[in-house]
């Protein structure tokens, strides 16, 4: 890795390294698997790298009362692997073992992931699926923020300078509940060209609830949420697959064009539908 | 590249066509304009900084307004160049009333170079519709 | 004396694991980058952002104020020294002058500008930023058929056509067969730009020693004796005081068969600063600036009876060359004209080349070099003949096939095709995949509305290459086998090998033709100052052609050693088997580590006989020698998304001989996959104005590992006359063979909607919007 010069901080507790955020010149390190590579090319060139890999408790992954938290510095496969993923929100295990490839899992996090926002990354569409709330800090204290409302666009969040993400917090699933994280790997990249998160809940022969974020087609991960209420309503999973996507922004680029990914969207969200539907009790 | 779109602006015709000749509003408005100054008629020299995730680079460029016919169209053209590579765009702005404020509609082309074109081809589309978003969106916010 | 001897099993065709590999896999290896040198400096090259502009002036005066940068250099000091070498000699042949580094213009996005040494790397890279060019851009052009058309911007102003040379070949009465045609198809085929992505890049270290005058060049290259030559040439100095040593070479697919700018500038750079310098691409720098393969436009006409009989073929093929020449980028579509009749015994040829100047790197050889573009074309013709036809394209290509017994066969482009039987690999890939089966769950799968398709491809190839009247500096192989005293071998091979496990390879040649265990023998090669020359490993040559030096050179030591043993046993006739000479009168003998040590002591000599044992051969090929096969792939798209999946992967490679089927599987499978990254992922893609856009791996798409499909391989061993070892080459077999069955069977699976030809890369967009054109 050939960067710029940067100097590099491990401070040891969230306050150090807030305050080393302080003067706007640092950015914080989680695995590395964004800022790495734009500083090898020297597209990112930081004066100051803050790793926070030596603050403890930030890789944990509890449940209490409900709810999930997961902590900022829990990498793919921890989440991937994790029981406690395994039994209360199986779709964001699902989601965290599509990502890229095992080298890439075993360094990213979930925090860097959400923080970078790029808007090709799996997370997202299982987060806004999941309801799931950003939580982040900063020297005035912590806020949370949702997961619909924090992907504003491309690679741009909700979080204010000097803020940075210590957990995500999940609703856990209900066991009838049933799910699928869909997705369209790019040949080199490996991100969903479309990614597509989908939550049910069956209430006899009809759908009670019904959640489906998509990644990959815009500049951010949305809901979809008119396919969401046609498929509440009653219409069936191919009436609704065909309206993901509509009136949202798409993008382009050599591999796939924007109409192309707005159609992968739709019969990704079909096929996870119908795969969620098998799942769900 | 082909870029296109509409954005709708709170002002008259005659008010956005102003605010959009005015270096000072362009400066506010451009994503990381830091500096804009005339450097001759309709021609500006112009400095940025761009900020986008962990990407982030400078850029000494020029903005030059040609075509001009008040109140409904001119062209903007706008380069810039840096270390982590150039780019160079222009567009046709046409300006139509609708309601009680204006559509501004944009047909142009970008042309981006250096690394940010070899590496960055699956979000060049992306941040370019979201620079010019964010553009409109400040514009809007103009009194 | 022991009298009991029995001959060792012999290791020509075992499953021998390579020698090479635990160093590999270990991580011990040594490549260029892990080498260090006392006082080494480090260098980076300042690259064009541009296509094309002219270079107003270079401001370095940042670059040499930051501390630890020991020198710049720009295109105004090196004016002087040589070219970049192109060695084609096709008449009339437009050549620029390729400086080492640009003068006054750039061609191309990573064109070199300057090159900054520092102290350390860091500072290289620090500094290279810190140098300010002042560049006007001008109009570029990256499409060679925009190049063609009136108007484009001329990429060498002294030549605005853009035309570097014209081509042309033809053999029999092509006129005559097309009016004889019952039908004719004709198509547009493209052979998209191929990144050649080897994991190791370029890099080389030059150090040089002043008080001898001496240079000594390490380079990740796969032709170390003639870029000694042609550095040497560069650079004015005498070339037997510039060494060449090629380390470990993390693969070269043929980009490292050049001489590149970088090599020169190194060597000169090390002089100049008086210090070892080092230089390792970059990955951008090697997307950039290392060679691209393919690059052609091509335009089919195939004239065919009624019947299926072909009749005659017209090509019209638009090379894409790049701005400059490198080694032998004028060379490859030619290669592609002679092949163009594949397997086909039609006669009738038509061949116009147009070579091209872009805006872009230059083209050269990449696995297949010109063969894959030949053979796609034309099994993409023949399977549209028969879609023409309502045949079966196995049926068609039967019908077309030279014969078995009229070998060796004389082209419509000249060559003497060696051995072959190309019905047999065909029959047998059908057999093994089971054709008619396949072909009633095609028409059950079909009638339910699935997309499944089965494709063939037949192809040849053109290897071992070759006599030295086809090559440029000579088209022959050497090697020294030296018996040491304690008995342990060692060969010295002029052929570099980097991958392709020649060190097993060879090992076991000598081990059966010594009859010395494999264990003792040791492979050297890719050091100028210990290797005789040579000539390198491309072309599917490294065993055809330097195992074939080798074994004559075995030849010539043991009849050495059998002038010792004969010597030492008192007697005239004896035989030398599995290591013993054998006295067969008295069933006396003698071992290969008695005869090595009389050899060496030479306290009694053979009669006109030297001491010690070593024997070097330098052996030219009198004839190319021809691989055949048959590839068959049976895909299903998606009809919604356009999705491909790969089913089967069946192949039947005849690459003559197989000394080591271990090692014959690894080169199909690494072929394989190149080739399906041709079909279906890779892209190297210029915008408009000439930037290179797919300019990392988050873009280009490699084949990777999980995305193979198991690949059946098997083979049918047809001895190739042309050289001893009955061998003809296997490096590039896969990627030859494989496109044109994928595409074909894609076609196939999309016939019913009318889809007749669709290019390369077939990604799932371009399916599906087949597939929606249809619909509508």
């Amino acid at each position: 890795m050939i960067s710029n010069a940067f100097s590099y901080h491990t401070p040891e507790t969230l306050e150090e390294a807030l305050a080393m955020l302080e003067d706007g010149g640092g950015k914080i390190l989680a695995g590395g698997m964004s800022l790495i590579p734009l500083m090898k090319l020297r597209l990112a060139s930081p004066e100051s790298v803050v790793d926070l890999r030596r603050i403890p408790g930030l890789k944990a992954i509890t449940e209490e009362g409900g709810a999930v938290r997961i902590g900022a510095m829990a990498t793919h496969h921890e989440i991937e692997i994790s029981p406690v993923i395994r039994g209360k929100c199986p779709l964001l295990g699902e989601a965290a073992s599509a990502i890229g490839d095992i080298q890439v899992r075993n360094m990213g996090t979930i925090g860097g992931s959400v923080a970078h926002a790029d808007p090709a990354a799996d997370y997202p569409a299982a987060l806004v699926a999941l309801e799931a709330r950003i939580r982040l800090r900063s020297a005035n204290g912590e806020r949370t923020v949702e997961a619909s409302e924090f992907f504003v666009d491309a690679f741009t969040t909700a979080m204010e300078a000097g803020e940075i993400v210590v957990a995500i917090e999940v609703k856990e699933e209900e066991a009838s509940e049933g799910f699928k994280y869909e997705k369209v790997a790019h040949p080199a990249s490996g991100f969903p060209v479309v990614g597509v998160a989908v939550r049910v809940k069956k209430s006899g022969a009809g759908i009670a609830m019904a959640r489906i974020g998509v990644t990959g087609m815009g500049p951010h991960a949305f809901r979809a949420r008119n396919a969401e209420a046609l498929l509440e309503g009653g219409a069936g999973a191919a009436a609704a697959a065909a309206v993901v996507g509509e009136g949202e922004e798409t993008n382009s680029d050599l591999y796939a064009s924007g109409e192309y990914r707005r159609h992968l969207a739709r019969v990704h969200a079909g096929r996870a539908i119908a795969a969620a539907l098998t799942r769900a009790l | 590249m082909k870029i296109g779109g509409t954005y709708a602006v709170p002002f008259v015709p005659e008010r956005a066509f102003e605010l959009l000749q005015d270096p000072a509003v362009l400066c506010r408005c451009m994503p990381g304009c830091e500096s804009l100054t005339k450097t001759g008629d309709g021609e500006y020299a112009m400095q940025m900084k761009m900020a986008l995730a962990a990407i982030s680079g400078k850029f000494d460029g020029k903005v030059r307004i040609t075509e001009s016919q008040a109140p409904t169209q001119f062209r903007l053209a706008v380069e810039g160049a840096g270390k982590i590579g150039f780019m160079k765009g222009s567009g046709l702005l046409t300006i139509s009333p609708s309601g009680a404020g204006s559509n501004v509609q944009y047909d142009g082309d970008v042309q981006v170079g250096g690394t940010i074109a070899s590496v960055g081809q699956r979000l060049v589309e992306t941040t370019a519709k979201m620079l010019i978003k964010r553009f409109f969106d400040k514009l809007g916010a103009e009194t | 004396m022991a009298t009991t001897i029995t001959k060792p099993e012999t290791l020509f065709g075992k499953r021998v694991r390579r020698q090479e590999d635990p160093r590999l896999i270990t991580g011990t290896a040594l490549y260029l980058d892990d080498l260090k040198m006392p006082g080494m400096h480090h260098a980076c090259v300042v690259r064009s952002p541009h296509a094309a502009a002219k270079i107003r002036g270079i401001d370095t005066s940042a670059a040499r104020a930051l501390p630890g940068v020991a020198a710049i250099f720009t295109g105004a000091d090196v004016t002087g020294l040589g070219a970049v070498p192109c060695a084609a000699s096709i008449p009339g042949l437009r050549v620029p002058h390729h400086h080492l580094l640009a003068q006054d213009r750039v061609y191309y996005v990573g064109h070199p500008v300057a090159v900054v040494v520092g102290t350390d790397r860091y500072i290289a890279r620090d500094a290279a930023e810190l140098v300010e060019v002042d560049y006007e851009p001008t109009a570029a052009v990256a499409d060679p058929e925009k190049a063609l058309a009136a108007g484009a911007p001329a990429v060498h102003p002294e030549w605005p056509d853009n035309v570097a040379f014209n081509f042309h070949q033809e053999g029999g009465d092509t006129e005559e067969a097309f009016r004889q045609a019952d039908v004719v198809v004709r198509q547009r085929i493209t052979s998209q730009r191929l990144i050649p992505t080897s994991i190791e890049t370029r890099g080389v270290i030059a150090e040089w020693r002043a008080g001898e005058r001496s240079l000594t060049l390490h380079s990740s290259t796969q032709i170390p004796h003639l870029l000694r030559t042609l550095v040497a040439g560069i650079l004015g100095m005498p070339e037997n005081l510039l060494r060449v040593i090629t380390p470990e070479v993390g693969g070269g697919f043929g980009s490292k068969l050049n001489v590149y700018a970088e090599e020169a500038l190194m060597a000169y750079i090390a002089m100049k600063i008086n210090k070892p310098v080092k230089w390792v691409e970059s990955r951008r720098e090697n997307f950039q600036a290392t060679i691209h393969g393919r690059g052609h436009v091509d335009y089919f006409e195939l004239a065919a009876l009624r019947d299926g009989t072909i009749l005659g073929l017209k090509l019209k093929l638009i090379q894409d060359l790049g701005a400059y020449h490198q080694l032998l980028t004028p060379v490859i579509p030619t290669l592609s004209v002679l092949m163009m009749p594949g397997l086909y015994r039609f006669k009738n040829v038509n061949a116009d080349v147009v070579g091209v100047f872009t805006n872009c790197v230059p083209t050269d050889a990449y696995r297949g070099a010109g063969r894959p573009e030949a053979t796609h074309g034309i099994e993409r013709m023949v399977d549209m003949l028969a879609q023409e036809l309502k045949m079966d394209p196995a049926e068609i290509r039967l019908k077309n096939f030279v014969h078995a017994d009229e070998f060796p066969y004389g082209t419509a482009t000249g060559l003497t095709y060696d051995s072959g039987d190309y019905a047999k690999p065909l029959h047998k890939a059908m057999a093994e995949a089971g054709y008619e089966q396949l072909r009633r769950e095609q028409a059950a799968a079909r009638a339910e509305g699935r997309l499944v398709g089965i494709g063939l491809s037949t192809y040849g190839e053109i290897c071992a290459l070759g006599p030295s009247i086809a090559l440029p500096a000579g088209g022959w192989e050497s090697a020294t086998v030296k018996v040491e005293p304690s008995g342990k071998v060692t060969v010295l091979t002029g052929a570099s090998p980097h991958g392709q496990g020649e060190e097993t390879t060879f090992a076991q040649i000598v081990a059966d033709e010594l009859g010395v265990p494999m264990d003792d023998v040791l492979v050297v090669h890719g050091d100028t100052a210990v290797v005789q020359y040579g000539i390198g490993t491309f072309g599917s040559r490294g065993t055809a052609v330097g195992g074939s030096a080798l074994y004559y050179a075995l030849q010539d030591l043991k009849a050495k050693m059998k002038k010792f043993g004969a010597m030492m046993l008192g007697t005239e006739q004896v035989n030398f088997s599995g290591g013993y000479c054998v006295d067969e009168a008295t069933g006396k003998s003698v071992t290969f580590a008695e005869m090595a040590v009389a050899a060496y002591h030479a306290k009694k000599l053979p009669a006109n006989t030297e001491p010690g044992l070593v024997a070097t051969h330098f052996w030219e090929p009198p004839n190319f020698t021809f691989p055949f096969g048959a590839h068959l792939v049976v895909t299903e798209v998606d009809r919604e998304t356009g999705a491909i999946e790969i089913k089967r992967y069946v192949c039947v490679d005849d690459i003559g001989r197989i000394i080591n089927p271990l090692i014959v599987d690894g080169q199909v499978h690494g072929g394989v996959a190149q080739g399906l990254g041709q079909a279906l992922w890779e892209q190297a893609v210029y915008d408009e104005s000439g930037q290179l856009v797919s300019g990392e791996l988050t873009d280009y798409a490699l084949p990777r590992a999980s995305r193979m499909p198991w690949i059946e391989s098997s083979h049918t061993e047809t001895p190739s006359p042309v050289n001893p070892l009955g061998v003809k080459g296997v490096g590039e077999a896969g990627t030859i063979g494989c496109s044109p069955a994928v595409v074909n069977s894609v076609v196939d699976a999309l016939s019913p909607l009318g889809v007749r030809h669709i290019d390369m890369p077939l990604t799932p967009e371009k399916i599906w919007k087949l597939i929606e054109g249809a619909r509508a």
